[in-house]
């Protein structure tokens, strides 16, 4: 079984090649075939030429004999070529007049006399060279009357068909494997190019994520044959979108729908005067409040894409954090101090997520610190950030199961619904960042999270 | 002085108009875009409380109209949507600050009487917590009811503080007041000017207290009984 071959540059180029090396065969084996037959004919013609001319130099003298008189440059090429090209000539009665070696005139002798259509001869290993000749035996009027011609020739040692021969596979088809060579990458690059376009467009695709939900395949340029799929893939990430769009609505529509009458019921239990019951009612609404912060948070997180694409100085993110949130540190009697970095450090992410991460963090240090001391909060120049309690720290056992929803550690006391850590967790995901919890020395817990510096 | 609260939720802006009422103020409320509209027309309020979300229209529309109209009364938005990216926009389209849902009474008050303090503002120029009076004009500082002598940039960072009692004034905002008045190269670092305002407050026992966050900047706050 033969695998398939999946690209489809290199399976046009395989068969192209093999279409092109059968087509040049077939055309450089019809050339030289057609060549050789052209030349065949034209060594015919040739030969009877020769024979006319033979007979137009055969006249009469007095005694009414035949007689050869060839012209001194003619004479001299065939004594030269004395076992080259033969020749004999007879008259109307059988009787040589002149050969030009003995052996085709005593071979001539005993042939009956030619014929006025050419008669075409081969002779095998003839003469004292022992060579084959090919030759024609022709009859021919001249002024000594009917003469029979017999002119012949090397075979192979025919110099015009072997310098056709030789000029056309040394000077013509010494093109075509250039040729080939030269169609195979035209063919090869305009497969390429068709298919640019497509590596545009899956570039485009491997940019899309739930950050990018607007973005859509390159339509232009794409090949007719590729257009259906990528116009299908639009069609797929337009419904996705509107998908995503229902989420956002419904997360905002939940928001608003949830903060309002929140707002109200913290606005009258303001105005209310009254006693302690009160006060603990309104530290129920307090965390009632924040849990709902904190479930739209992760609602948002669940079906919102984090657009984690922009710089964010971090420095400047926890100072403005630690800032928001200090009021509270010290009116629960902690303390709270950023340390570190004291300069702009940059990392790619979203300010909003990353500040909402970093505030869940610092609150869930300033819950389990004890009162007087403080949460230190470091920014690192490598695109680190750590919050740092003196708490009770977190059992090793407990490390794991931290980051989970609703999860609460045994025997510690606090009002958060768990949430808080779960949010971390997933805004350090959607960042693609990490996050680990160590012990602090000598007492406390210590969260660093790390993003990739810009 | 008179307040606008553009508000659709009929509970929560019956409670804003009895708790700014019950502090002095004159309050109306519109409950769609058309009536604020109509009422930032009519009347020259001393500033407005404006929710984003109105069911004839988005609230940001009716700020920005009323920017185009040339008003600048303080416009303090509320909203009840998510806060990151619509701050951004709301502070863009000339609000003067911006409070998400839920909020606390207090928070929202000592907002607004911010605001209506900025220059220009109609509240006057003295600012009040504890036993501490603060004239930014005059600037005198008033402890228990003593007099108590300031140098000019101990004076410029205390009002800072007081302008934002309770919350964090950030040591870049205290730099930056002071690059102005400070023609000495080799003037004391802040923490030094800090450190002597802290006993001066003592000494003349203000009720207050200054807080330093560490890399960050500095509170004032009601000292703890």
């Amino acid at each position: 079984m033969t695998r398939r071959i999946k690209s489809l540059q290199l399976r046009l180029t395989v068969e192209l090649a093999a279409l092109f090396f059968v087509a040049s065969c077939l055309a450089v084996g019809g050339l030289i075939y057609s060549a050789a037959m052209t030349a065949g004919s034209l060594a015919d013609r040739e030969l009877g030429l020769r024979a006319e001319d033979l007979a137009r130099y055969v006249s009469q003298d007095e005694q009414q004999k035949p007689r050869v008189e060839l012209p001194p440059p003619l004479k001299q090429a065939y004594s030269e070529a004395a076992h080259q090209s033969l020749f004999a000539i007879r008259d109307k009665d059988g009787q040589l007049i002149e050969a030009s070696t003995p052996e085709i005139g005593a071979l001539t002798a005993r042939w009956p006399q030619a014929d006025t259509e050419p008669s075409y001869f081969r002779l095998s290993k003839f003469g004292p060279l022992e060579r084959d000749y090919s030759g024609v035996s022709i009859r021919l009027d001249s002024a000594a009357g009917p003469l029979s011609v017999l002119v012949a020739e090397v075979s192979g040692g025919n110099q015009l068909v072997h310098s056709i021969l030789r000029e056309f596979v040394f000077d013509i088809a010494w093109y075509v494997p250039p040729f080939v060579a030269l169609a195979l990458l035209l063919a090869t690059l305009s497969v390429r190019r068709s298919l640019l376009p497509l590596r545009a467009a899956s570039a485009q695709a491997s940019a899309i994520g739930p950050g990018s939900i607007a973005l859509r395949l390159p339509e232009a340029d794409v090949p007719t044959e590729a257009l259906p799929l990528v116009v299908a893939v639009n069609h797929a990430l337009d419904r996705l979108e509107q998908g995503f769009v229902i989420q956002r609505r419904f997360t905002a529509n939940a928001a608003h729908e949830l903060r309002t009458p929140l707002t109200i019921i913290t606005a009258r239990l303001d105005t209310l005067e009254g006693n302690g019951q009160l006060s603990a009612l309104r530290e129920e609404v307090a965390r009632m409040n924040r849990l709902v912060e904190q479930l739209l948070c992760v609602a948002r997180l669940d079906s919102l894409a984090l657009d984690v694409s922009s710089p964010v100085d971090l420095h400047q993110l926890a100072e403005e954090v630690v800032g928001s949130i200090a009021h509270l540190a010290l009116s629960a009697c902690r303390t709270i101090a950023l340390t570190g970095a004291d300069y702009p450090v940059l990392v790619i992410g979203n300010p909003g997520a990353i500040a909402d991460a970093l505030r869940n963090l610092i609150e869930n240090a300033l819950a389990h610190t004890p009162p007087e001391s403080e949460v230190v909060v470091e920014v690192g120049p490598e695109g680190t950030i750590s919050v740092q309690d003196s708490g009770p720290g977190i059992p090793a056992e407990d490390r794991p199961h931290i980051f989970e929803r609703f999860w609460r550690g045994k025997g510690v006391r606090t009002n958060g619904a768990g949430l808080g850590l779960a949010i971390v967790m997933e805004i350090v995901r959607a960042h693609g960042a990490s996050i680990t919890v160590t012990e602090r020395v000598p007492r406390g817990a210590r969260f660093d999270l790390r993003f990739g510096t810009a | 002085m008179r307040l606008l609260v553009i508000e659709d939720e009929d509970r929560l802006s019956g409670i804003l108009k009895s708790k700014l009422g019950d502090i002095g103020f004159a309050v109306d409320i519109a409950s769609s875009a058309a009536d604020a509209n109509a009422a930032l027309e009519l009347i020259n309020y001393d500033a407005a409380i404006l929710d984003l979300g109105l069911p004839d229209g988005d609230g940001l529309a009716v700020l920005m109209a009323t920017r185009q109209s040339g008003k600048n009364l303080p416009i303090l938005i509320l909203t009840a949507r998510d806060a990151v990216e619509e701050r951004v926009v709301g502070l863009n389209a000339g609000a003067d600050d911006y409070l998400t849902k839920p909020f606390a009474m207090a928070e929202l008050i000592a907002r607004i009487k911010a605001l209506l303090r900025r220059p220009g503002g109609v509240l006057g120029m003295t600012l009040e917590a504890g036993n501490v009076r603060l004239d930014t004009v005059g600037r005198e500082l008033v402890i228990g009811g003593i007099p108590v002598r300031l140098s000019r940039r101990e004076l410029t960072i205390f009002e800072q503080m007081m302008r934002r009692f309770g919350r964090i004034v950030p040591k870049a905002v205290l730099e930056e007041k002071l690059y102005g008045i400070d023609e000495e190269p080799d003037s004391n670092p802040i923490p030094v000017h800090v450190h002597h305002l802290r006993r001066q407050l003592d000494a003349a026992g203000a009720s207050l207290m200054i807080h330093t966050i560490r890399g960050v900047g500095y509170i004032l706050a009601e000292a703890k009984a």
